[in-house]
């Protein structure tokens, strides 16, 4: 007679594998699942880098508003204190030319754990984007995004921890959320816009790190953008500094806090070790996946 | 456990990356277990696409309390019961018994499948649904009998029981055929 134990581990050996083809259905079915449910819910919280502009068009047309406002000391009216010596205008003006830019982030969530990484460092120029991912001094994953096409945006992720890494290309029209989230984090040339377009005042001065800057402050929750959902008691408040000398920003912070489907949420960020208009290699910033590395997609 | 919390968290988030992360962590072993319940590759293949189609649509919404892996077994589970009830009601239309399980179409995995399992999931088609979900869950999803209890909403004695007739059941089926 066959013991029961035998049987036990005879079941246990069962072992299917999913075809190639299988999981080509199953990825796209689910991917396509996953994008038409990209309607957030309000436990989703905004990325401190969203911004309110959604596409690349709309971003620069309103920049080039702002911009020609400021000139037009239009926004001197929505100003609380005027007459400071940074020409907002030209922080403006100057982030927007800037060549290449590079800058480290920190966020902490109470909705995300704080251990997923210890600081990001996005390096980013008109047409290409990097953001490496670090935890204990290692870089763990990396995002590359090709923002040169008008009308789609490749965003390739290289996963050290595993070798794997994985590109897909969006349709910007067909993936505003999910771009918004992604791109704008990585880019700081918006972070003077998102301040400038809401209802701000200006903070006076203060030294930094031994270098004399001056900083603006908005409380306005239109610098959130489009809400994901209903969220009460909400409180922003975003500063930037910027080196009085060279006008170009220095420190970025934020503070989020609300409460959304009955569950209080705070967000704090922090952009800072800014570099403005330096020449980084484009080689640098396209896709460098190892050759042992393998496209999630085969596996 | 904390890795299945993050991934869970960036689909929340809409993460296309986290999602194929879970699909390609979990498939082989929702895929088997499946299989172990209906015993035909096609179905299996069906559920398996089915409860991930589903979990990337409510992804946004979805808070994980327990274990993920318990969470896929769960939806494979309750599938794969679906379809053995729709299964029944057909073959009470058409008023004949129901088909025995067909076991894999797969030529190429038949083929690779050693005589022995070969004959085991013939065996398990041959015992009721309830025994072959006690079987299957415990000994390939690693749930306990108290989940499997909750799950199938019966006491953990009876799913104690099933799980031990089924077992003898087994024993029997391949006792006998390896005698003949």
């Amino acid at each position: 007679m066959r013991p029961a134990e035998d049987i036990k581990k005879l079941i246990e050996t069962l072992s299917d594998k999913t075809s190639a083809q299988m999981d080509q259905r199953v990825r796209e079915n689910m991917l396509r699942a996953l994008a038409e449910s990209e309607k957030p819910s309000a436990l989703t919280w905004p990325k401190i880098g969203r911004t309110i502009m959604k596409s690349t068009i709309t971003k620069l047309a309103t920049a080039a508003v702002i911009i020609a406002l400021i000139v037009l000391g239009l926004l001197e009216f929505i100003d609380t204190e005027n007459k400071s010596g940074v020409v907002w205008a030209e922080v403006a003006r100057k982030v927007e030319a800037s060549r290449g830019s590079v800058v480290r982030c920190r966020e902490t969530t109470s909705f995300q754990p704080s251990d997923e990484t210890d600081y990001s460092i996005t390096y980013t120029s008109p047409r290409y984007s990097r953001k490496d991912f670090y935890e204990g001094g290692q870089i763990t994953h990396t995002y590359y995004t090709d923002l040169s096409s008008p009308d789609t945006e490749t965003i390739t992720g290289v996963y050290h921890t595993h070798k794997h890494y994985l590109s897909q290309t969006y349709q910007k029209s067909r993936n505003e959320f999910f771009l918004e989230q992604h791109e704008d984090w990585m880019n700081p040339r918006y972070l003077v816009q998102k301040i400038l377009s809401c209802e701000h005042r200006k903070l006076g001065q203060k030294t930094i790190e031994g270098v004399l800057c001056e900083g603006i402050e908005t409380t306005d929750p239109a610098s959130l953008g489009p809400l994901p959902g209903p969220v009460t008691r909400l409180d922003v408040e975003m500063r930037l500094w910027v080196n009085a000398e060279t006008e170009y920003p220095v420190l970025f912070e934020s503070k989020i806090s609300g409460e959304a489907e009955g569950k209080a949420m705070s967000s704090e960020g922090v952009m800072d070790q800014f570099q403005w208009d330096v020449d980084l290699d484009p080689s640098f910033l396209e896709p460098n996946i190892p050759p042992d590395y393998v496209d999630m997609r085969t596996l | 456990m904390l890795e299945d919390k993050l991934l869970v968290l960036k689909c929340r988030r809409g993460s296309k990356d986290a999602m194929c992360r879970i699909y390609l962590k979990y498939k082989d072993y929702m895929l088997t277990l499946a299989k172990g319940l209906l015993g035909d590759q096609a179905e299996a293949e069906d559920i398996v696409h089915d409860v991930f189609v589903a979990f990337a649509r409510s992804s946004g919404k979805f808070q994980l309390t327990g274990s993920l892996k318990g969470y896929l077994a769960t939806c494979v589970s309750n599938r794969a019961r679906d379809r053995i009830r729709a299964r029944t009601r057909q073959a009470d239309a058409l008023g004949s018994t129901i088909p025995l399980l067909a076991g894999s179409h797969d030529p190429e995995q038949h083929a690779a499948e050693t005589e022995e399992l070969t004959r085991l999931r013939q065996a398990m088609s041959q015992i009721p649904h309830e025994q072959r979900e006690a079987i299957m869950l415990h000994l390939k999803g690693g749930m306990k009998f108290r989940e499997i209890a909750k799950l199938q909403d019966v006491s953990i004695s009876t799913i104690h029981g099933r799980y031990r007739y089924g077992l003898d059941k087994l024993r029997s089926l391949l006792n006998g055929e390896v005698e003949k």
